[in-house]
C-alpha cells in the first residue's frame, strides 16, 4: 500500500523508473539532482543531456508518475535539466577579435560563471522587496542552488542588515573584491563601503560605475543564481541592468494595495519594453493572522497582485503574509529561510524560488536570443 | 511568458563590407537589406524625432553616409553608429522590421520630406 513520502519513499519510487537509455534507473544513474518536498508538494530534477531534453518528455512524465503513487503527494513536478555543459549565455565568455562575434560584444557586462541573472524588482519602495530577495536567494540554496545576491539599491542597501553581515570586503590582488558571505550566499553591497548611517548622495552616473563594479570586479566565483535586489522604480539602475546585463529573467514583488499595484504594473512594462522575461508576481503582506485571536485581516487587500498577474498574462509565484516573525527575523538578520526552515513562510519562498528556478531550467520564461552582430 | 516573446525577433544583423546597408533576418523567415542613408535619416534618436511628431528633424545630404559599428542594447535594441558622428539612435527589432517592410513607403515620405523643406539627398 501507498508508503508515507519522504525524501526516500521519493527516492524509492524513481527507482522504479529506468534511465534515459532504457538502462538501470534514474537514482543509480545519479540523474536525480535534487528532491524538494514542501506541503504535499514534490519537486525534482532530473538532469539530461542538453541535446535529448526534448524527447524525453515521456521520461519525465514516468518519474511524476511514479512519485505520484506515494501517499499524501497532491502535486509533483519533475524537471529536466540539461546538464551545465551546454552553458547559459550568461556564462559564455566573451570572444574577442573575431569577425562574427555574439551579440555581447561591445559595453555589455560579462559576469563569468554565472548561470543566471534574477533581478527582484518593484515598482514601489516599502513593499518587502529586499527581504524577498534575500528569502528567495536562500530559497535557491535550499533547493541544492548556488547562490550569490547583489544589492543594486546604491542608495538605500538593505541587504548587510537583513544577513546581518559588517565589515568591508577583502580586495584580491588587482582590482577585484571577494564578495561577503552570509547564511552560504556570496554577497555584495554598497553597504559593506559606507557605513550604515552615511548618506550616498550622487549622480546617476556614480550610481551607475559603482553598479558595473559590483558586477564586473567581484569575484562572484561559479553559480547557478545571482540574485539582484533591485532599488524601486524605473531609474538609472534600472536601465543599466536591462541594456547593459544579460538578465534571465525578472521577479516583481507588491503588496495587494493598489496603491503599490500600479507602480507594480509599471515595472512589469519596463520589463518588457527591454525584452527580459517576467518569472512572475510575489504577493507581499498578502494577508494577516492575528496571532492572539486568529482573525485573518487584509490590511492592505488581499489577492491584487495575483488577479493583475492573471489579467496581464504573468505567472503569479507565491503569495508572503504579513508576519511579526519575518519582520522581526529581518530586522535581527536572521532571515526566516535560514533561521527557521521549517516555518510554513520558508516553505513559501522555498516554493517561489522552485517555480523560478522551473522556469528558467524549463526554457519557459520566453526568452530569445539576442540576434547575431556579424560585422564583415 | 512576457508579450516580448511573441514578439517579431531577428536572427542576425549583418553589416557587409562596404559598410552601406544591414541586412537584418528575422525568425519570421523575412530579411530585409537596408541601406545606411535610409537608418539614418530614420533614427529613432531624439535628436531626429524630437519628442513630438512636430519635432521630428528632416536630415538631409546623408546619400553617403556609411556605418562604423553596431552594437548590442540589452536583449532587445541596437545601436548604430554612423560614420558622421551620429549613434544616439537604439533601433528596437520592431522597428527595424517596419523599417525594412514598408521600406518604399519610408523613402517615399523621407524624399517628400527632403522636397518640402528645399533639402537634398546630397
Amino acid at each position: 500500500m501507498p508508503a508515507e513520502l519522504s525524501r526516500a519513499t521519493v527516492l524509492e519510487a524513481l527507482k522504479t523508473v529506468a534511465g534515459p537509455d532504457g538502462r538501470g534507473n534514474l537514482v543509480d544513474l545519479g540523474l536525480v539532482s535534487e528532491v524538494v518536498l514542501a506541503n504535499r508538494k514534490v519537486y525534482f530534477s532530473i538532469s539530461v543531456p542538453a541535446e535529448r531534453a526534448a524527447k524525453l518528455e515521456p521520461l519525465r512524465l514516468a518519474a511524476e508518475a511514479a512519485v505520484k503513487k506515494i501517499g499524501g503527494v497532491d502535486s509533483v513536478s519533475a524537471v529536466l535539466t540539461a546538464e551545465r555543459s551546454q552553458g547559459a549565455p550568461a556564462a559564455k565568455p566573451v570572444a574577442g577579435g573575431a569577425a562574427a562575434r555574439p551579440a555581447a560584444r561591445n559595453a555589455q557586462i560579462v559576469v563569468p560563471g554565472v548561470k543566471y541573472i534574477v533581478a527582484v524588482a518593484s515598482g514601489k519602495g516599502g513593499v518587502g522587496k529586499s527581504t524577498t530577495a534575500v528569502n528567495l536567494a536562500l530559497g535557491f540554496q535550499a533547493i541544492g542552488r548556488k547562490v550569490g545576491l547583489l544589492d543594486a539599491d546604491i542608495y538605500g542597501p538593505s541587504v548587510p542588515r537583513l544577513l546581518g553581515l559588517s565589515g568591508k570586503p577583502q580586495i584580491l590582488q588587482g582590482r577585484t573584491i571577494k564578495p561577503m558571505t552570509g547564511y552560504g550566499l556570496a554577497v555584495m553591497s554598497m553597504g559593506f563601503l559606507v557605513d550604515e548611517g552615511t548618506p550616498v548622495i550622487w549622480r546617476g552616473p556614480m550610481v551607475i560605475s559603482a553598479l558595473t563594479q559590483m558586477l564586473k570586479d567581484v569575484a562572484w566565483g561559479n553559480l547557478d543564481v545571482l540574485v539582484v535586489d533591485m532599488p524601486p522604480g524605473t531609474g538609472d539602475v534600472q536601465i543599466t541592468m536591462a541594456q547593459q546585463v544579460p538578465l534571465a529573467g525578472a521577479v516583481i514583488v507588491s503588496t495587494p494595495q493598489d496603491l503599490a499595484l500600479i507602480d507594480a504594473r509599471k515595472g512589469l512594462a519596463m520589463f518588457q519594453q527591454v525584452s527580459v522575461p517576467v518569472l512572475g508576481f510575489v504577493e507581499n503582506m498578502s494577508y494577516f493572522i492575528c496571532p492572539s485571536c486568529g482573525t485573518r485581516s487584509d490590511i492592505f487587500s488581499h489577492g491584487g497582485a495575483r488577479h493583475d498577474a492573471e489579467r496581464l498574462g504573468v505567472p503569479f509565484l507565491g503569495e508572503i503574509p504579513l508576519h511579526m516573525e519575518i519582520r522581526e527575523k529581518s530586522d535581527l538578520g536572521t532571515p526566516i529561510v535560514a533561521a527557521a526552515p521549517d516555518s510554513p513562510h520558508s516553505a513559501i519562498y522555498r516554493d517561489v524560488a522552485t517555480r523560478c528556478w522551473a522556469a528558467l531550467e524549463g526554457g519557459t520564461t520566453g526568452a530569445k536570443a539576442a540576434p547575431r552582430i556579424v560585422i564583415e | 511568458m512576457s508579450d516580448s516573446g511573441k514578439d517579431i525577433w531577428p536572427t542576425e544583423i549583418k553589416l557587409a563590407a562596404g559598410k552601406r546597408a544591414l541586412t537584418i533576418a528575422f525568425d519570421d523567415g523575412t530579411s530585409f537589406e537596408i541601406p545606411a542613408e535610409l537608418l539614418r535619416v530614420m533614427s529613432p534618436s531624439a535628436e531626429v524625432q524630437g519628442h513630438s511628431p512636430e519635432q521630428r528633424v528632416t536630415v538631409g545630404n546623408k546619400r553617403n553616409v556609411g556605418i562604423r559599428d553596431v552594437r548590442a542594447i540589452g536583449n532587445y535594441a541596437v545601436q548604430i553608429v554612423f560614420d558622421d558622428g551620429h549613434d544616439t539612435g537604439f533601433y528596437r527589432w520592431a522597428y527595424l522590421h517596419d523599417l525594412g517592410r514598408h521600406e518604399s513607403d519610408h523613402w517615399q515620405r523621407y524624399l517628400d520630406d527632403l522636397a518640402a523643406k528645399g533639402l537634398v539627398r546630397g
